[in-house]
């Protein structure tokens, strides 16, 4: 990447080189009367800077990735390229300028092309996470028996090799914690958002609602030290030891506990701002027959925002299931396959970390078993994406 | 059906006074929205409220069955009485006064649910029905009523907003009369609908007066000469005058009144 630099620099340049050449141009061909101009001389300058800068941008790109995937060296040739094409796009432009060229609209399909390659992006990069861990987990695959790894019960890696790596104890872990988490931040988030929408005031609502969100802006770790320090303590002394279910303060509980905190703000801010988008006129039509606030809301109200509150929710589970932090700190690290919401559990994100950490070797399956794992969590939080896509897509716009 | 609901008021004469409003005053605010209104509105009688923009008709219309209370800024002064019983009474529910007068909305706005589900809304909420047959009963009795049970009788569930805009707002108005109420209010009910399905509401208003009283806010001179036997003229804030529409239309005693139909102001 070193050897990139100079052509940077070039464009960057020429760039600017084009601007006020391109603006001059444009002025000397009007002959000092712009309303000659189809386009102003500000047009020409951005055609020719977008000219220069979004081809020779582009090889970079193309060639630094040809480079890396031949494994071959960078040399003088690419650079030329570049550099050639910097210099060809602003000649073309500054020979372009004309009367009656219509730079506006040039300039605006370069934009179009920046636009269409942003959004590319994301959709590469999906695309890319996918097939790194599609690669690891072959290879993992290649060693470790994956009916093993998909269906025993038992979680022991053992990094001198025979590990029992199989996935039911974390999924479990993940699924039940998430559930506690969801469980509990589902009812409280919609009815906060209940409340905000419907009933608070304005005053209270410019008030409630920033201090909600503030807990969406609290790092994970903080809320795990949360869960350690406070919450795994108290669990254990006022429910877990009195009740008789152990003496553990890490617990499923715990994290599950903390980790719906954390997912308040999610549910509720997402779902008051469903719950506003629902006209007024049905709420006029539902209390015009002489229904209640409260039936209005239960029966007209929430289920014309259902789709986008299961939108919300299902958001919340994805953010749950790929939760670290909360989970090493407030339900430890022990894989165990167990009902009992008071017991030590773990989940699939913990397991990846640990099994990365440390000492490594990246041949042995104990720490290819991490990509496995991360494709599958990631296989379930897509199609937990996927589902929300549905059904808001199915629903929506429904009371229009 | 129709007749248990209406048995007691079988007796009740075209003359009879149904609400009665006596020094009317509705504040926005520091808005003086409504300026001392007084006025009489007569059972089984279609009773239209013009004027331009603003004027105050919808304020008034929907001072009669309580809906300003949802706004906070609003406040109403003076007497409202329907039937004798003062609605702004503290001891009246004004869950169950909308229950006795029903409202249909300018725009139609169905629920998102089927149509058997936008019919039995009210009669659900105010345990009309006995049991599942009973609830069919009125389903099937207020879409007929509303004129569209020949469209939709085989569509029940199908949802409500699928209909087209003039079969949405007679479904509306279907679900305002399942709930039996004694008197409907509309608040330009036509205002969002085609001429064909205009023509088809103002005939069901016609129709509806045979059971109800009818208060009906509209922005068409023609509409009210149509479908009204009663008319009042709102200007600014103040009921300027209150008459049976052949008088209005034809002769009016106020010169203000004569501006505005004849289309000099407004």
């Amino acid at each position: 990447m070193q050897s990139l630099t100079l052509p940077f620099i070039a464009i960057a340049g020429l760039a600017v080189l084009g601007y006020f050449l391109a603006k001059s141009r444009a002025l000397q061909v009007s002959e000092g009367d712009i309303r000659k101009l189809v386009s102003l001389p500000s047009q020409h300058a951005l055609n020719a800077v977008l000219a220069t800068i979004v081809p020779a941008v582009a090889a970079i790109l193309l060639i630094s990735l040809y480079v890396r995937l031949t494994d071959g060296t960078g040399s003088w040739f690419f650079q030329f390229v570049v550099i050639g094409l910097a210099v060809t796009g602003l000649a073309l432009s500054l020979i372009g300028i004309k009367t009656e060229t219509r730079a506006r609209t040039f300039a605006e399909r370069w934009i179009l092309g920046l636009l269409i390659f942003a959004s590319t992006i994301a959709i590469l990069t999906t695309i890319g996470i996918v097939f790194s861990m599609l690669f690891e987990t072959f290879n993992f695959f290649g060693q470790y028996d994956w009916r093993d790894f998909f269906f025993s019960t038992n979680w022991s890696p053992n990094f001198r090799g025979n590990s029992d790596l199989g996935i039911i104890p974390l999924l479990w872990g993940t699924l039940y914690i998430s559930f506690i988490a969801l469980a509990f931040a589902v009812p409280v988030g919609l009815f906060a958002a209940i409340y905000l929408s419907e009933y608070a005031g304005p005053r209270m609502r410019s008030v409630a609602k920033p201090a909600i969100e503030v807990l969406a802006g609290i790092p994970t770790i903080v809320y795990g030290l949360f869960a350690l320090i406070t919450v795994g303590p108290f669990l254990r002394d006022y429910f877990a030891a009195p009740m008789g279910f152990g003496q553990s303060a890490s617990s499923v509980m715990t994290a599950g506990l903390v980790m719906g905190v954390m997912l308040i703000p999610f549910v509720s801010s997402l779902s008051d701002d469903i719950i506003n988008a629902v006209p007024q006129a049905m709420r006029d039509g539902s209390l015009g027959l002489g229904a209640t606030k409260s039936e209005t809301i239960r029966q007209v109200v929430v289920p014309a925002a259902l789709p986008g509150i299961v939108g919300a929710v299902l958001l919340a589970a994805s953010r749950a299931i790929g939760e670290t932090m909360i989970v090493v700190l407030g339900a430890g690290a022990a894989a165990r396959l167990s009902l009992n919401p008071f017991e030590a559990m773990t989940t699939v994100t913990v397991k990846i970390v640990s099994q990365l950490t440390g000492d490594t070797d990246f041949a042995s399956p104990e720490t290819l078993v991490a990509f496995a794992l991360g494709l599958t969590l990631f296989v379930i939080t897509l199609g937990l994406n996927v589902l929300a896509l549905y059904i808001v897509r199915k629903y929506r716009e429904q009371y229009e | 059906m129709e007749d248990m609901y209406h048995a007691d008021r079988a007796m009740s004469t075209q003359q009879d006074i149904k609400i009665k409003a006596d020094k009317v005053q509705v504040y926005y605010a520091d808005n003086h929205a409504i300026k001392d209104v007084d006025v009489e509105i007569a059972d089984k009688t279609v009773t239209a409220f013009i004027g331009p923009s603003g004027c105050g008709k919808s304020t008034f219309l929907r001072c009669l069955n309580r809906m300003n209370d949802t706004i906070d800024i609003c406040r109403v002064e003076g007497d409202i009485t329907i039937d004798g019983e003062d609605i702004y009474d503290p001891k009246v529910d004004p869950v169950q006064l909308r229950a006795k007068v029903g409202m249909v909305f300018q725009k139609p706005n169905p629920f998102p649910k089927s149509i058997y589900d936008n019919v039995a809304y009210g009669p659900k909420i105010h345990g009309l029905a006995r049991n599942k047959a009973e609830l069919d009963e009125i389903v099937e009795k207020s879409l007929r009523k509303a004129a569209l049970w020949n469209e939709a009788k085989d569509r029940l569930t199908a949802p409500g907003t699928g209909l087209s805009g003039g079969q949405q707002q007679r479904l509306c108005i279907a679900r305002a009369i399942a709930t039996a109420p004694e008197v409907l209010l509309m608040d330009e009910p036509c205002s969002a609908l085609d001429p064909i399905a205009t023509a088809q509401v103002e005939e069901l208003i016609d129709e509806l007066r045979q059971s109800y009283s009818v208060v009906i806010v509209t922005h068409s001179m023609q509409q009210a000469a149509r479908v009204s036997q009663k008319t009042a003229f709102f200007h600014l804030g103040n009921l300027v005058e209150y008459d049976d529409t052949d008088k209005i239309f034809t002769n009016p005693e106020d010169s203000r009144t004569e501006s505005y139909i004849s289309g000099r102001i407004g």
